[in-house]
């Protein structure tokens, strides 16, 4: 096959920085390939795919040094105008990649830029082939954010690229939409024979629909493998700070040695069917004092085309103290506004919302701020100063909280902000927003937290590290609701769950009666953890919710059936 | 307190918004909208000009008469009328003080009725001609008399975008609200409070330049992914995107409708 793209020798420096953001890289892909790159935050995975296009050297104008041939052109003697036609980019923030006001127009875009007859063709063909022909006509605000993102996608497709790159595809998705855009993307590579280049810190996606992996660290490629080979390679991807699918660090854990299964259907053989350990399952505290509860709650919201969107149904729900509350459901499902609720930002169109026993339509928001914190689901709406420690010096300094300068230094200690606390919030990397969104947050020393989406976009080792904050912050916590899609995350954290579906509570209960009730999790659009459904292919009775539990039940099984004594 | 909630609900930045889009997306099916934008463009050149020439008062009460039509044809929002009226009103009234201030009468109220009179014109058919056209409309059109891509693609594009940044700016101002200290009192006819929403609606629109900054640099670098240069600087993109663009008999009509009814104002009155 002949090499589709061809990196060689290729060290690339940013105007204005310190150190080459690519060092020397070389990579080739194949025609047809589907190639994830893995890597940790700041690793020269964006910039490296800015080199296809052409981006990088015109439009950046850093020390370039190297040379790029994709599809045959030197990226050098082209224009980005003639690469963009052979590659096709999906940003991370793609909202800001859709420029015209209607679908329809924006995909047509592109075609309609470089003067192709047929563009309006060219753009209905490609809505069609994301699955937006319905909404041609929609305003883009109308739509959802996985709707954008199929835009976005949708838009450079119109240009029928040979190849496609998309940073990030899924995550602000919920396990639904994900594979939606992945099964598209899985299309296009197979029935349309495009090359797709995915930038991803999701192994389980990698593993089901990669074909080959490359590995970046500080602008180097570490390697590129066969999807099964990479994901094999445990230890260095854990020294990258990736995790391996659940099964394979399973396997690895309990200690097999061959090859690691990297899917559930490549892992059934690799365990022995024997019964596992039994299972201790915890039951939660009494309930007794009752801190927010929601009295016949409806809430609605006028759309633009001024009708009104109802977003929640008669809700009824109590929340106790000692809730760890995982909220969790499509998107859309009308977790955020159920959350907003509690802050006093938005008053109930019917019913009423008491937080200790007063009526939120008689406090406003900067009273309730006092017991109640908002963290966000994009840090960056949170950021009001210029800069993190003043941002997250405000709520303190507005209510002349004695001795903050202290509290605030201890703060950015805890969250290991100290050196970035002059930078300006909104140009720290992803995980560093995160811990800058959640310091604000802590320091507002609130009785119950509001998590939005805490773990959405983070590397892994960011998200072990905020799910360690969260853990413990338990302890100065009356009650904690977080909204997420992450469902290692509920298994680890939360003691009850309540699962929503178009507005309405549909169950309210805990991990083991969410994710045993087949139809309820069909119903919400739940995936259960991989570990979780591979204990249960496997027959266990009490399935594992989380990988140290099955390596302790699993092992411990040897050991009561006398393997080890 | 009911009063200044119903008030506030209706002056909320997400009221603020659907008000906006609807103006400006909302009105795609009267019969004004339908019409060649060069169409209306001339029609506005006249309207928009013209009255400031006129002293005859029943000529102007005549073309009012008309603009108030269109107006209504046009199915322009009823914020927008209001704060026409607010405006004018406005005006008026304090020039009328001032002229009694310093020593004049009431022989002041003609002239300002004459001059109020023009503005109206001149306001209402601004507003059926921009309420009329979509700001794609108005895009091609203007490309079409040969102003230059960037400037028509900045109008469309510039819609686009409100509604993201009045969002954003929403969630700033929100943020504030979670994170700030209302006063204690509301003092003197609400005066603490007036005040504290004043601040943050203003300190709100730095963070929202500093975000802005940052998206525009996604934007600008897609822009060049999709084509836009290459667009501007070939003509036949233009030819293109414009092939859609045809006087119909309908604009001849309205056009010719128009002059006829300015035509019979002069000689009739």
């Amino acid at each position: 096959m002949t090499k589709h793209i061809d990196i060689k020798n290729v060290t690339f420096q940013y105007p204005g920085a310190t150190e080459p953001v690519l060092n020397n890289v070389n990579l080739s892909i194949e025609k047809g390939d589907f190639v994830a790159i893995l890597g940790g935050n700041g690793s020269g995975k964006s910039t490296l795919c800015k080199l296809l296009n052409g981006l990088i050297p015109h439009y950046y104008v850093g020390d370039f040094a190297g040379e790029v041939t994709v599809n045959n052109l030197n990226t050098l003697d082209h224009k980005v105008a003639d690469l963009s036609r052979t590659v096709g980019y999906v940003y991370q923030d793609f909202e800001n990649q859709i420029v015209s006001p209607r679908v329809l127009e924006d995909a047509c875009f592109a075609p309609l830029h470089y003067g192709l007859a047929d563009y309006r063709e060219r753009g209905l063909r490609a809505l069609q082939l994301v699955g937006l022909a319905e909404v041609k006509n929609a305003f883009v605000w109308q739509l959802s954010g996985g709707q954008k993102h199929l835009l976005a996608l949708a838009s450079v497709l119109s240009l029928n690229p040979e190849i496609i790159i998309i940073d990030e595809p899924v995550a602000q998705l919920d396990p639904q939409h994900a594979k939606v855009i992945y099964d598209i993307l899985k299309e296009l590579n197979e029935v349309h024979g495009k090359t797709i280049i995915v930038i991803e810190h999701h192994t389980e996606f990698v593993a089901s629909y990669a074909k080959n992996v490359v590995l970046m660290e500080k602008g180097n490629v570490t390697f590129k493998l066969p999807v099964k080979e990479a994901l094999n390679q445990v230890d260095i991807l854990l020294a990258h700070q990736i995790y391996p699918p659940q099964i394979t660090q399973a396997a690895k854990m309990i200690g097999v040695i061959d090859s690691l299964p990297i899917t559930i259907e490549e892992g059934l053989p690799t365990f022995s069917e024997l019964g596992p350990l039994e299972a201790h399952i915890k039951h939660s505290a009494s309930k007794l004092n009752p801190i927010v509860s929601y009295e016949k709650v409806n809430f609605s919201y006028k759309t633009v085309s001024r009708d009104k969107k109802q977003v929640l149904h008669d809700i009824n729900c109590t929340i106790y103290e000692g809730d760890y509350i995982a909220l969790v459901g499509n998107n859309g499902a009308g977790k955020s506004s159920f959350m907003r609720l509690i802050t006093g930002l938005v008053k109930p169109g019917s019913g009423d919302v008491l937080v200790d026993g007063t009526n939120t339509r008689k406090l406003s928001p900067e009273h309730l701020a006092e017991k109640v914190t908002y963290i966000h689901q994009n840090p960056e709406q949170m950021f009001i100063e210029d800069c993190v420690d003043k941002d997250v010096e405000f709520f303190m300094k507005a209510r002349k909280v004695k001795n903050y300068r202290s509290k605030v230094e201890q703060l950015l200690e805890q969250f290991e902000l100290t050196n970035l606390a002059d930078h300006d919030s909104r140009l720290l990397s992803g995980g560093q927003q995160r811990r800058a969104s959640l310091a604000i947050g802590v320091g507002m020393h609130p009785e119950i937290m509001l998590l939005d989406e805490p773990t959405a976009n983070l590397d892994i080792s960011t998200r072990k590290h905020i799910t360690r904050l969260l853990d413990g912050l338990k302890d100065t916590l009356k009650a904690v609701i977080v909204a997420t899609h992450d469902m290692q995350l509920v298994c680890e954290f939360a003691n009850r769950i309540i699962v929503m579906h178009e507005g309405r509570i549909i169950h309210d209960g805990d991990r083991e009666s969410v994710f045993q009730n087949y139809r309820l999790l069909e119903k919400a659009g739940l995936v259960p953890p991989q570990i979780f459904s591979f204990t249960q292919s496997l027959g266990w009775d009490q399935p594992a919710y989380t990988v140290e539990e099955f390596a302790i039940r699993y092992q411990g099984r040897d050991v009561a059936n006398g393997v080890y004594a | 307190m009911e009063y200044t909630r119903k008030f506030s609900d209706k002056l909320s930045v997400e009221q603020v918004k659907i008000e906006l889009l609807n103006t400006a997306y909302g009105n795609g099916d009267t019969f004004l909208a339908k019409l060649d934008p060069r169409t209306l463009f001339l029609w506005y050149l006249f309207f928009g000009i013209f009255p400031w020439f006129i002293h005859n008062v029943s000529v102007l009460v005549g073309m009012f008469i008309f603009m108030v039509v269109t107006t209504y044809v046009a199915k322009v929002s009823p914020l927008i009328i209001f704060i026409l009226c607010l405006g004018l009103l406005g005006q008026g009234g304090y020039l009328l003080i001032v002229s009694l201030f310093f020593g004049g009468d009431l022989s002041a109220l003609l002239p300002l009725l004459v001059l109020t009179i023009k503005l109206s014109v001149i306001s209402l058919a601004s507003i059926t001609v921009f309420c009329s056209m979509n700001p794609d409309k108005l895009s091609d059109g203007l490309l079409k008399i040969k102003v230059p891509g960037q400037v028509s693609f900045s109008i469309s594009y510039g819609y686009r975008m409100l509604p993201t940044l009045l969002e954003e700016y929403h969630h700033v101002f929100q943020s504030f609200r979670l994170r700030g200290k209302a006063p204690e009192k509301h003092g003197f006819l609400y005066i603490k409070t007036i005040g504290y929403f004043v601040k943050i609606a203003m300190l709100s629109f730095y963070p929202l330049l500093l975000s802005t900054a940052k998206r525009a640099r996604t934007t600008v670098e897609a822009l060049e992914t999709k084509g836009s240069m290459y667009g501007f600087n070939h003509p036949e993109v233009k030819r293109l995107k414009l092939a859609g663009m045809k006087m119909k008999r309908k604009d001849y009509l309205f056009l010719v409708g128009s002059s006829l009814y300015v035509v019979g104002l002069f000689l009739l009155l």
